[in-house]
């Protein structure tokens, strides 16, 4: 449950590159809670690939450029 | 926060004075009379009526405060929510078994209940504290 995740995102940088998006307008056109989409940004909870996929897609990105994946650890 | 760790925090604020106003009718009874006079199934059976109806008020008054996210559920909720009630059915199971085994000893009728009572609490309690502390910390699936 604790294991940090070596997912990383760029939702905030792409949020505030779309016009400013909140995280409340993301949650809505993804289909999750406002919560959810924080604790994501916040690298505190990884998304399945098919929600990262949809994140992915409201930005009109490909997923690399809206997750990355880091192997420092791995 | 999301109604659904708002309802976690209600079965705190709610179970926990619930389970002190019954252990403080009941334990000095215990500690000062022979069992048979111990007056513990209405004490009990108001704890757990109680806990259900503030339960549901609580609930009620949790989703009044944000009618637009009462019924909103996603992946992460449903993964926390299964996460907590797996933990918290270790104590329910614990519970369980004493008070089996207070049955196969042919103990009194008070421990076999409150063991089944106490399990059956502790569990919930254990269960939406994981919860909460999931929806505060790192939670990772996978």
């Amino acid at each position: 449950m604790v294991k940090p995740t070596l997912v990383t995102n760029s939702i905030r940088s792409l949020r505030f590159a779309t016009g400013e998006m909140t995280q409340a307008d993301l949650a809505d056109r993804v289909g999750v809670t406002r919560q959810t989409i924080i604790a994501i940004e916040q690298g505190r909870y990884s998304p399945t690939l098919e929600m990262a996929f949809r994140i992915a897609r409201v930005f009109r990105v490909p997923l690399e450029k809206a997750f990355q994946y880091s192997d420092e650890h791995g | 926060m999301g109604f659904l760790e708002k309802s976690n925090w209600v079965v705190l604020v709610v179970g926990v004075p619930t389970l002190l106003v019954y252990v403080a009718l009941v334990v000095p009874q215990v500690l000062g009379k022979p069992m048979a006079e111990v007056s513990w199934v209405q004490p009990m059976i108001f704890a757990i009526a109680g806990f259900i109806v503030a339960n549901v008020l609580g609930n009620v008054v949790a989703a009044a405060s944000n009618p637009a996210e009462a019924d909103k559920e996603d992946q992460r909720d449903r993964e926390i929510d299964h996460f907590g009630e797996r933990v918290g059915n270790w104590l329910i199971i614990a519970g369980s078994c004493a008070a089996l085994v207070l049955a196969m000893t042919r103990a009194d009728h008070f421990w076999i209940a409150n063991a089944i009572y106490f399990g059956g609490l502790a569990g919930a309690l254990l269960s939406s504290v994981t919860k909460i502390a999931a929806y505060h910390g790192p939670f990772q699936k996978w």
